[in-house]
């Protein structure tokens, strides 16, 4: 009795000092937040809860100050930043593939012009083995069939930063469909989540769609080669995501926001995008605990981010970050 | 052995050496019947529940068929031909012999289709010959006085009494050769009671009737044999007013002075 | 004490009897107070715009009602014959020991969540039906398709409850007229059972209009008023289920609201038109 007593009371002194965080948001980098959380709770006993429930609840939340941390795949604009009381950083880096199925056609062997890629999203151009395509794939037999387009049926990061991209390599893209996170899309079947997508595209074939990296390594599914900004093909591969990430330009006084498509670079990738996260400026003691969760994953969890197929941020970048917290007071 | 009168009348029904089997039963719930019904004549069959008379009526149309596993032994003969035989048209059989029910049993349509629906059964389609046809039927069941100006209008707004009425002409429509009634006025009350009674005395000019009772004075009033069941077993069959005044058996007896049942 | 038990119990069943009510009213009031923002900006245009544009800030709902509609239109025309002929033979036709076997899996089958009819029909149907009817296999035939097996054993289990009700004496006295099995089915046992069998017709058509799981996965997920059921579309359900999360600005978050409003309001005249026209006629010509 006694035994079980002081028993007790021990169990009560640990988690007196230890502490629980509740974050709530986007719903890719969840895979990646579970794993830093469990190594989190393994080395200090502090326990991090996270909701995959999307960028939109995320963003939600923590304005509502439901929980201690939101999560976006969409950075929200200094201004609203303000508006809404919120610290914002990046967490991690992925990318976005463009996604094939076609009979006989393997891996990073179809090439596509980034604006090809915004008329076959726009419906414009309909079969596989259209001019446009067959003029950059001369060694490729491309079938006369027509082309299935996939995309998110959902509002999702993932489109918004897909479409910042194509907006930004075809003019009749930007002027007609946009960016954002859910589209007026011209054709195509929707899929729910990147899974929803990724089964589309598996069932499909001549298919296709846009998934994160992750997926494509999941599905095991081919993806085209794309153009640089500078006009480059550029294979999607995890050193050229990384080439694309370092000429980010974060400053911490615009809070980090920044959109990844189209960096310079001959070997620059051009769609990656970086997750963030969202602080309340008002809870400086709470955020000095999620903090250290993220300073903890930025020192151990590059490993497992790269496992999972997202990309550590640079060094110089999440130096950039600490000082951003300490500057803020929230480290 | 039963002790069973002379049937004075031509027999349209003759029951030999019958019994009857309900599916799972171990043994028969009606045994070895040997009994005629005299054509034009009304016979009742009458004792206590579950003595077997309803099981006996629905014998003469088959309609233990409806329900699978039911056994028929031995021969009940109409006109002189066994209707037990496996190959027998049911359908033509119960156009020959009719049935009404305890209950009333109008189907959900008009009063005219009520009555058409057998003559419509069996092909005919000329308007005027239905009309005419069920104007009879409603005319020779007492009822064209009470719905003849609304045919058109839903059997299921008649009173109980007319209900039945209704159900009869539909079975006489057909012209039938028997009439079947199954304690048809056990819903009803003294009235229409009264009425179906009266109908079945008049009809049996017309048709050949068994009528299954509860209600012993029923059967005196209206019946000309009566038939006696016990257990499954038929105990006396004579004529009405004998039965009733000096009966043979002494269960028979018991029965009628109210000692059971 | 007796009496007080009495008036505990009268009143705590009034209350409970009152909640679904207030529910009720409660339930249109938010919903039309949240669709109130996107009431104001489209009014009913909303109804017959065809556009959908999020990150521009247009919304139609036609897209969705008209998926919404025309699947569960698919789905009632299969359903309803099967489901009426799968109910008659359970109750008229089976051998009893065929009727509690095949009926137990009927009721099995009604159970099932909708989900898994969902993903069924993505993963089985969907691939097949691409073989026959070409495309993607997936829009608003293929949900007509997934909806009408999803709500089969529901109204087959009901409508053979229905039918079970006809008093055997009425069957008995037209089988005594020299009816046959059809035709007793036909002049008796349907016209008797009609109301049980449109009731269940109407239970069923409002689970297939809110159906969302079963649909969201082979409607094809796209805004667009389809050219050929063949092709993907959407409803109003799956688009809730969809996009709900992630609508970030009050007119999207509103014309969502907007949009579950329509559908409140379609079921809910659904269910009254039958109530009042159709069980009404039915009850009058009833035995």
């Amino acid at each position: 009795m006694k035994k079980s007593l002081l028993a007790l009371a021990a169990l009560a002194a640990v988690s007196a000092s230890a502490y629980d965080i509740n974050g709530a948001g986007a719903s890719f980098p969840a895979p990646l937040y579970f794993d830093w959380a469990y190594s989190f709770q393994k080395a200090t006993g502090n326990r991090v809860n996270y909701q995959s429930i999307g960028s939109g609840g995320g963003i939600k939340q923590i304005s509502a100050r439901v929980v201690d941390f939101g999560a976006s795949d969409k950075p929200l604009k200094p201004r609203k930043l303000d508006k809404k009381g919120l610290y914002q950083f990046p967490a991690v880096i992925g990318s976005i593939v463009a996604a094939y199925n076609i009979p006989g056609i393997g891996d990073m062997k179809l090439k596509l012009e980034n604006k090809d890629l915004a008329a076959i999203f726009m419906g414009k151009i309909k079969f596989w083995d259209d001019k446009a395509i067959a003029e950059d794939n001369p060694n490729l037999k491309l079938p006369h069939k027509k082309i299935i387009v996939c995309h998110r049926a959902d509002g999702s990061g993932t489109t918004f930063n897909f479409s910042y991209y194509l907006s930004h390599a075809s003019s009749d893209w930007a002027n007609n469909i946009g960016i954002g996170k859910a589209l007026d899309w011209p054709v195509g079947l929707g899929g729910k989540g990147n899974e929803g997508v990724s089964s589309l595209i598996k069932q499909n074939p001549y298919s296709i769609g846009y998934v994160e990296y992750a997926y494509k390594l999941k599905n095991k599914f081919s993806a085209a080669v794309l153009k640089t900004k500078s006009g480059k093909w550029v294979s999607p591969t995890e050193d050229n995501f990384k080439a694309a990430a370092k000429h980010a330009k974060w400053t911490a006084k615009k809070h980090f926001y920044q959109i990844l498509a189209l960096q310079p670079g001959d070997d620059s990738y051009p769609i990656v995008a970086a997750t963030f996260i969202l602080l309340p400026r008002e809870a400086k003691a709470k955020d000095k605990e999620v903090t250290k969760f993220f300073d903890y994953a930025f020192k151990n969890g590059d490993e497992t981010a790269k496992k999972l197929g997202y990309i550590p941020l640079p060094k110089e970048t999440k130096d950039m970050i600490r000082a951003y917290w300490k500057s803020n007071g929230i480290f | 052995m039963a002790t069973v009168c002379e049937v004075k009348e031509e027999h349209i029904i003759e029951v030999k050496n019958f019994s009857f089997t309900y599916a799972g039963a171990d043994k028969p719930n009606l045994k070895k019947i040997n009994m005629p019904i005299g054509k034009n004549a009304v016979t009742a069959l009458i004792g206590p529940s579950g003595c077997g008379k309803t099981t006996l009526l629905r014998c003469f149309n088959r309609m233990h068929d409806l329900y699978p596993g039911n056994r028929y032994d031995g021969e009940i003969l109409l006109d002189g031909k066994n209707i037990l035989g496996k190959k027998e048209d049911l359908i033509a059989l119960r156009t020959r012999v009719g049935m009404i029910f305890q209950k009333p049993t109008p189907f959900p349509m008009s009063i005219f289709d009520n009555v058409a629906y057998g003559l419509r059964l069996q092909g005919i389609k000329s308007k005027s010959e239905l009309e005419g046809r069920v104007e009879t039927a409603l005319k020779d069941s007492a009822l064209w006085n009470e719905v003849g100006d609304r045919l058109k209008n839903p059997a299921s707004a008649l009173s109980g009494g007319q209900q039945q009425r209704l159900c009869i002409a539909r079975a006489i429509a057909v012209e039938p050769e028997v009439l079947l009634f199954d304690e048809p006025t056990s819903a009803l009350d003294p009235i229409s009671t009264q009425s179906i009674e009266e109908l079945v005395l008049k009809l049996k000019d017309k048709v050949t009737i068994a009528i299954v009772t509860h209600n012993m004075q029923q059967a005196a009033r209206i019946s000309d044999y009566t038939a006696f069941m016990y257990m499954g077993d038929l105990i006396e069959m004579g004529v009405t007013e004998e039965l009733f005044i000096t009966p043979k058996e002494d269960m028979t007896e018991q029965y009628i002075t109210g000692k059971f049942g | 004490m007796d009496k007080f038990l009495d008036s505990l119990f009268l009143n705590t069943s009034r209350i409970f009897a009152i909640t679904v009510l207030v529910v009720l009213v409660a339930l249109f009031i938010v919903l039309f107070k949240e669709a109130k923002p996107a009431i104001d900006a489209f009014g009913l245009q909303f109804l017959t715009n065809t556009r959908w544009a999020p990150n521009m800030d247009i919304f139609g709902g036609y897209p969705a009602i008209y998926g919404s509609i025309v699947s569960t239109a698919i789905a009632m025309l299969i359903a309803t014959p099967i489901a009426i002929g799968i109910a008659i033979f359970l109750s008229e036709l089976a051998s009893p020991l065929v009727a509690a076997i095949v009926g137990m899996a009927v009721e099995l089958l009604a159970a099932i969540p909708s989900i898994i009819y969902g993903m069924w029909g993505l993963f089985y149907l969907a691939p097949i039906l691409k073989d026959i009817w070409g495309g993607s296999g997936l829009g608003l035939a293929t949900a007509g398709v997934v909806l009408s097996i999803m709500i089969i054993p529901f109204m087959a289990a009901i409508t053979r409850d229905a039918m079970k009700t006809t008093p055997d004496i009425l069957k008995e006295s037209a089988y005594g007229m020299g009816a046959t099995r059809w035709e007793v089915l036909k002049d008796v046992v349907i016209p008797y059972v009609k109301s049980g069998i449109i009731g269940s017709i109407i239970l069923a058509l409002g689970r297939a209009i809110g159906e969302t799981m079963a649909v969201t996965f082979v409607m094809g997920n796209a805004h667009k008023v389809p050219h050929s059921l063949f092709e993907a579309a959407t409803s109003i359900p799956v688009t809730l289920a969809n996009e709900f999360t992630e609508a970030d600005t009050d007119l999207y978050y509103s014309s969502l609201f907007y949009l579950a409003l329509i559908l409140l309001v379609i079921s809910f005249t659904v269910i009254a038109i039958a109530k009042f026209l159709f069980l009404k006629r039915v009850q009058e010509k009833k035995i």
